[in-house]
C-alpha cells in the first residue's frame, strides 16, 4: 500500500512488531473463540418478530388476567459480571433479573416507556430509517423525563432481546476522533481517508456498515482527552511515528468508538496503546472501559473489549522517573482515593500486577497529574521524546 | 336527657372503668364482654302521666373478674350517691360458683319515674352512648331493650367481625365507614367502604389556673385521629370536596364524653369553627352545624360543622356527595404513677364539666396537632389521586404503543393472535378491550387506602383482612398510643415525657410547671369538683327541667351537641365528700 514514507525508521518498531508477535501468538493460543452470548446483529425481520412476540406474551397475560412483566437482566450488578481475560467484563449465563411490572405503582411508568420505544423501534426497523438515542428523547422528553431514561431503557431492550443496538435502529452520537494511517468505505459508499493533516475524521456512526479498512498501521494509540489528541495533530504526531493510528474519544468514549476500536484490533491485530491521565478516576477508568468494557454494556461486551489493550501512559511512575515537579502534580481527593480503591478491587486488576503497582504508586504518594503535565520539560515533550521513547523501548504495560 | 339516661351513663361509665382497671392496662388488651341493658316502663303510681322506669343492667358473661361484688356496690354508690332511684344489687356475692375464675355475672337496677317523652328520648341518648362506645370497644356487645307497657323493643350493638384500626392503649376505632355517614346511591362504586385515620401528634393539655381544686398527678394528652369518610377509592379521580366535619369526643379510657353543656348549641370552644383547623386553608367556609337527627343508627358526631359556599349562602349549595371529614379527639391520662380508678372518675368529670376551658387553654397545641392530621388525612388523598392519574397516563402509553405495533404489523398471524385472545372482532374493539383489561388488572394495585378492598381477585399484599384489626400505620404519629404491651407502656410514658418536658418548655408561661401540678392528688374516695364545676352543673340542672323539648324540635336535635352534667353533682343536693 503506497503511504508517503514518512516516520522513524524501520528498527523504531523492533520492539513493537516484537509486541505483536506475541499477542498473535497469544491469540491462536486462545483459539479465538467466536463470543458466546452477549448481543448480536439481527436482521430486521428478527427485530420484528421479537418485539411481535413480547406483544403477543403481553397479551396473553392480560387474558389470563395476569399483571403482564417485562423480565429483565440486571445488567449493572457485579453478581451477574464475570471477568475473562479474554474478553473482559461480561454478564454471566444465568444472571439475576428483575420484574418490570405492570400493576405496580413504582414501575408502571417504566413498563409503559418500554413499550413506547419498542414501538418506535418497530417503526425504525419497518422503516429501515435509523434515530439516535437523543431523537428517541426528543419524540416526547416529557414524557421521558431525561436522557438518561431512555438510555438505560434501550439497553435494556438491547439486552432482553439478545440484539445489538444497530440492530434496534438506534444509533449513538459519535464524538469520538480518528486521525493516521487509515481509510475505509462508509455504508453509504463514501470513501474516508484518515491520514494525519491539521483537522482529524469523526468516527463514522455506523461501525458495522464500514468495508474496506486499510492500514499499515505499526499500533493504534487511544488519547483520552481531545486536547491531548489535538495538542499531538499539531506536532504532527502520526507523520512523525508514521504509520500510526490516532483515536480519541474525547473522554468516557461513546459506543462507536469503542467499537471502532474494537474493529480495529479485530480486523488487523494492531497493538492498541492508551494515552491517559495519571488519575483514577478519568484516565485509568476510562483506559478501563476500553480494555475490559463496563458493567453498564456487559452484556455487548464481546464487541467492545479490547483486552490486548497497554497502558502506555502517562504511568505514575513515570512522574517520579521524570521528576515531574511537585507543583504540577494534584493532590487526590477523598473521591479519588476511593475510586482507586475501588478500581483495585476490581477482579482485572489481580491479573495485571504492573497495573497494580502503578495504582499503588499512586495511592501511597497521593498524587495525580495530567498529561499536560510533562510540558513542563518542554512543550512537545510528550510527541517529540516521551511517546517515541515509550514506543521505541516498550515502555507500556 | 333525664335520670335514666345520666345513670345508664354514669353506671356504665364506672362499670367500664372499674373493668378497664381490672385488666392490666399496660397490656392494652381490649375489653372484651357482654352488658345488657334493660328499661321496663309501667305506668307510675305516683306521677300522673309518669312511668315507673325500672332499669337492668347486668353482665353476661366473665366480665368483672375478681372484682368484689359488695365493694363495687359501695364505690359506686359514693359515686352516685344521690340518685333518685334505688340502686339495688340483685347479685350477692358467693352466690355463683366460685371456681369460675374470673366469671362473675351481676346485675343491678335503679327505678326512677319519668314521662313517656323522657323516657323516649333518654333512649335514643343510651342507643348513641353505646354505639360510641362500641365504636372504640370493638370487642363489647350491648343488648339493650326498653319494654313500655308490655311492648318490647330489642336492640343489639356490637360490632364483632367488623374491621377496626387498633389505636393501642386498649382501643381499637372501628372503621366501616357505614357508622359515621350513609353512603350515598352512586358513592359505593367509587368510594372504600372504610376509613383511613390518620394519626395525629399527641399534645398536652394545659388545665386553666383558675380551675383550682382538679390535682392531677399526671396529663391530660390529646391525640387527635382524622379520616374522610367515605374514603375516595383511588380509582376515582375525583376528590370530593369536604362537606362536612363530625368532631367525637372520647376521654380517658375510650370513654364517650358526655358534656355538662350538652343544652347550649355549641360550646364556646366549638362554636368557633376555626378554633380546631383553619378552614380557610382549604378554602373552605364552616359553620356549626345544628340539624342533627337523634332517630339515627350513625354514630352521632358531638361537634358537627357544615361547609357553606364561600359566599356565604346557606342554600347548601356545597356538594352533598361531598366528603364528611371524622376527627376522633382522644383525651387520655397519662401518669407515672399507676393510675386508679377514682383519679380516672375524676379526670372524666373534669372533663365533662371544663373540656371547652381546657381546649381554650391549649388551644395554639390543640390546634396545631389537628391541623397537622388533617393536613396528612387530605396530603394523602391528593397523593393517591396524583398517583392515579400517573397510572392513567402509564396505561394509555402501553395500550397506545401495543396497538402502534399492532396495528402496523404486517404479519397476519401476529394480528389474528392478538384479536383473537382478547377475543375482539377488530382492532377497535381490541383497543377497548385492551385498554379495559388493563385498568381492570392495574386498579386494584394503586387503591392506596384501600389495599382492604377485596373487590379485585388478584393477588395483593393485604394490609388488613376484613375480619381483622390492624395497628395504626407506620407513617402515623403515635408515640402515646401505638404500644399495647407492658414495658411499652413505660417507654411510653418516658417518651411521652420527653415530649411533655418538650412541650412544657414551650409553653412554661402559660402552663403550670411540673411541679406545681404533679404532686397534688385528687381525694382518694370521691370525684373532686370544682365549685365553679358544681355552680354551672347546677344552674344547667336547673335549666334541664323547664327546658325540656320534644323530639323533632331544635333543642332536641342538638342534644349530641349539649354537655351533660355531672350525675352525682345532679343528684345530691349537697356538697361532694
Amino acid at each position: 500500500m503506497a503511504f508517503a514514507p514518512m516516520g522513524p525508521e524501520a528498527s523504531f518498531f523492533e520492539v513493537l512488531d516484537r509486541h505483536r508477535e506475541s499477542l498473535l501468538a497469544a491469540l491462536r493460543r486462545g483459539g479465538q473463540e467466536p463470543p458466546s452470548g452477549g448481543s448480536r446483529v439481527a436482521s430486521s425481520s428478527e427485530v420484528l418478530v421479537s418485539i411481535e412476540n413480547i406483544i403477543q406474551d403481553i397479551i396473553t397475560s392480560l387474558a389470563r388476567n395476569e399483571a403482564p412483566a417485562f423480565t429483565i437482566d440486571n445488567r449493572s450488578s457485579w453478581e451477574n459480571i464475570k471477568f475473562e481475560d479474554s474478553v473482559g467484563l461480561q454478564m454471566v449465563s444465568h444472571c439475576t433479573t428483575r420484574k418490570i411490572k405492570s400493576d405496580s405503582p413504582k414501575s408502571v411508568k417504566k413498563f409503559a416507556l418500554i413499550l413506547k420505544i419498542l414501538s418506535m423501534i418497530y417503526k425504525l426497523v419497518q422503516s429501515n430509517t435509523y434515530a439516535t438515542k437523543r431523537d428517541i428523547y426528543y419524540t416526547d422528553s416529557q414524557l421521558f423525563g431525561n436522557q438518561t431514561v431512555v438510555d438505560n431503557i434501550i439497553n435494556d431492550i438491547s439486552c432482553m432481546l439478545k440484539v445489538s443496538r444497530r440492530s434496534l435502529h438506534i444509533l449513538s452520537t459519535s464524538k469520538g476522533l480518528i486521525a493516521g494511517n487509515l481509510r475505509y468505505i462508509e455504508e453509504d459508499g463514501t470513501k474516508v481517508n484518515c491520514t494525519c493533516g491539521a483537522t482529524a475524521v469523526a468516527v463514522p456512526s455506523n461501525i458495522q456498515g464500514i468495508r474496506n479498512l486499510v492500514t499499515d498501521a505499526k499500533f493504534v494509540l487511544i488519547v483520552e482527552k481531545d486536547a491531548t489528541f489535538q495538542r499531538l495533530l499539531d506536532d504532527n504526531f502520526c507523520n512523525k511515528l508514521s504509520p500510526c493510528i490516532m483515536i480519541t474519544g474525547k473522554g468516557v468514549p461513546d459506543l462507536n468508538t469503542r467499537l471502532l476500536v474494537k474493529k480495529l484490533w479485530d480486523t488487523f491485530h494492531v497493538p492498541v496503546f492508551t494515552l491517559v491521565d495519571a488519575d483514577p478516576h478519568a484516565g485509568i477508568e476510562i483506559m478501563c472501559i476500553y480494555k475490559y468494557g463496563s458493567m453498564s454494556m456487559s452484556f455487548e461486551a464481546h464487541h467492545l473489549t479490547v483486552p490486548a489493550i497497554r497502558w502506555l501512559g502517562l504511568l505514575p511512575s513515570d512522574l517520579k522517573r521524570l521528576n515531574v515537579p511537585k507543583d504540577s502534580l494534584i493532590p487526590l481527593t477523598n473521591r479519588d482515593q476511593m475510586k482507586l480503591d475501588s478500581i483495585l478491587r476490581r477482579p482485572y486488576v489481580t491479573c495485571q500486577p504492573f497495573w497494580r503497582k502503578e495504582m499503588e504508586i499512586m495511592a501511597d504518594s497521593k498524587m495525580k497529574a495530567e498529561i499536560q503535565a510533562l510540558t513542563f520539560l518542554s512543550s512537545d515533550y510528550l510527541s517529540r521524546v516521551y511517546l517515541p521513547n515509550k514506543l521505541k523501548f516498550g515502555g507500556w504495560i | 336527657m333525664e335520670g335514666t339516661a345520666v345513670a345508664v351513663f354514669e353506671i356504665l361509665r364506672f362499670l367500664l372503668i372499674h373493668w378497664k382497671c381490672d385488666i392490666d392496662v399496660s397490656k392494652g388488651a381490649l375489653l372484651e364482654g357482654q352488658l345488657e341493658i334493660s328499661i321496663e316502663g309501667l305506668h307510675s303510681k305516683h306521677q300522673a302521666n309518669a312511668l315507673h322506669c325500672v332499669t337492668t343492667i347486668a353482665s353476661a358473661g366473665s366480665l368483672f373478674g375478681g372484682m368484689v361484688l359488695k365493694k363495687f356496690l359501695k364505690e359506686i354508690q359514693s359515686i352516685l350517691p344521690g340518685i333518685s332511684a334505688k340502686l339495688t344489687w340483685t347479685s350477692e356475692e358467693g352466690s355463683y360458683p366460685q371456681d369460675m375464675t374470673g366469671v362473675t355475672p351481676f346485675q343491678m337496677n335503679f327505678e326512677v319515674d319519668e314521662k313517656p317523652r323522657t323516657l323516649m328520648t333518654d333512649c335514643l341518648f343510651i342507643k348513641h352512648f353505646l354505639r360510641k362506645i362500641i365504636m372504640v370497644h370493638p370487642k363489647v356487645r350491648f343488648n339493650f331493650s326498653v319494654k313500655v307497657n308490655g311492648i318490647l323493643s330489642t336492640e343489639i350493638f356490637e360490632v364483632e367481625n367488623e374491621p377496626t384500626l387498633n389505636l393501642g392503649n386498649g382501643i381499637a376505632l372501628v372503621v366501616d365507614s357505614q357508622h359515621y355517614v350513609r353512603p350515598n346511591f352512586g358513592t359505593i362504586e367509587s368510594h372504600c367502604s372504610r376509613i383511613h385515620p390518620v394519626l395525629g401528634h399527641p399534645v398536652i393539655l394545659f388545665i386553666p389556673e383558675d380551675m383550682d381544686g382538679m390535682d392531677l398527678l399526671g396529663e391530660l394528652i390529646l391525640t387527635p385521629a382524622a379520616a374522610l369518610c367515605p374514603s375516595p377509592k383511588v380509582s376515582s379521580n375525583q376528590l370530593n370536596r369536604i362537606y362536612s366535619v363530625s368532631i367525637f369526643l372520647y376521654g380517658p379510657l375510650g370513654l364517650p364524653l358526655i358534656l355538662s353543656t350538652w343544652e347550649q348549641p355549641m360550646t364556646t370552644f366549638f362554636k368557633d369553627t376555626s378554633s380546631l383547623i383553619d378552614w380557610k386553608k382549604y378554602h373552605l367556609c364552616m359553620v356549626p352545624n345544628l340539624d342533627l337527627n337523634l332517630d339515627r343508627d350513625l354514630v352521632l358526631p358531638d361537634v358537627s360543622y357544615r361547609a357553606e359556599s364561600s359566599e356565604g349562602d346557606q342554600s347548601h349549595n356545597m356538594d352533598p356527595q361531598g366528603q364528611t371529614l371524622l376527627l376522633f379527639l382522644f383525651v387520655d391520662f397519662h401518669s407515672a404513677f399507676p393510675v386508679q380508678q377514682m383519679e380516672i372518675w375524676g379526670v372524666y368529670t373534669l372533663l365533662t364539666t371544663h373540656l371547652s376551658a381546657i381546649l381554650v387553654e391549649s388551644h395554639s397545641v390543640v390546634q396545631g396537632s389537628i391541623q397537622f392530621t388533617v393536613d396528612q388525612v387530605l396530603e394523602q388523598h391528593h397523593q393517591a389521586a396524583k398517583a392515579q392519574q400517573k397510572l392513567q397516563a402509564s396505561l394509555s402509553v402501553a395500550v397506545n404503543s401495543i396497538m402502534s405495533i399492532l396495528t402496523g404489523s404486517t404479519r397476519s398471524s401476529f394480528r389474528k393472535m392478538c384479536l383473537q385472545t382478547l377475543q375482539a372482532a377488530d382492532t377497535q374493539e381490541f383497543g377497548t378491550k385492551l385498554h379495559k383489561v388493563f385498568r381492570e388488572i392495574t386498579q386494584h394495585q394503586f387503591l392506596h387506602h384501600c389495599s382492604c378492598e377485596m373487590k379485585q381477585q388478584l393477588t395483593l399484599e393485604k394490609k388488613d383482612s376484613a375480619q381483622g384489626t390492624e395497628d395504626v400505620p407506620d407513617n402515623s404519629s403515635r408515640e402515646l398510643l401505638a404500644d399495647t404491651n407492658g414495658q411499652a407502656e413505660n417507654k411510653r410514658l418516658k417518651r411521652g415525657s420527653l415530649r411533655m418536658e418538650e412541650m412544657r418548655a414551650l409553653h412554661s408561661a402559660r402552663a403550670p410547671s411540673p411541679s406545681e401540678a404533679a404532686p397534688r392528688r385528687p381525694e382518694a374516695t370521691a370525684a373532686p369538683l370544682t365549685p365553679s364545676g358544681r355552680a354551672a352543673f347546677k344552674a344547667h340542672g336547673r335549666a334541664l327541667a323547664p327546658g325540656r323539648v320534644s323530639l323533632g324540635s331544635r333543642l332536641e336535635d342538638v342534644l349530641w351537641l349539649q354537655e351533660v352534667s355531672n350525675l352525682s353533682e345532679w343528684l345530691s343536693p349537697s356538697p361532694g365528700p
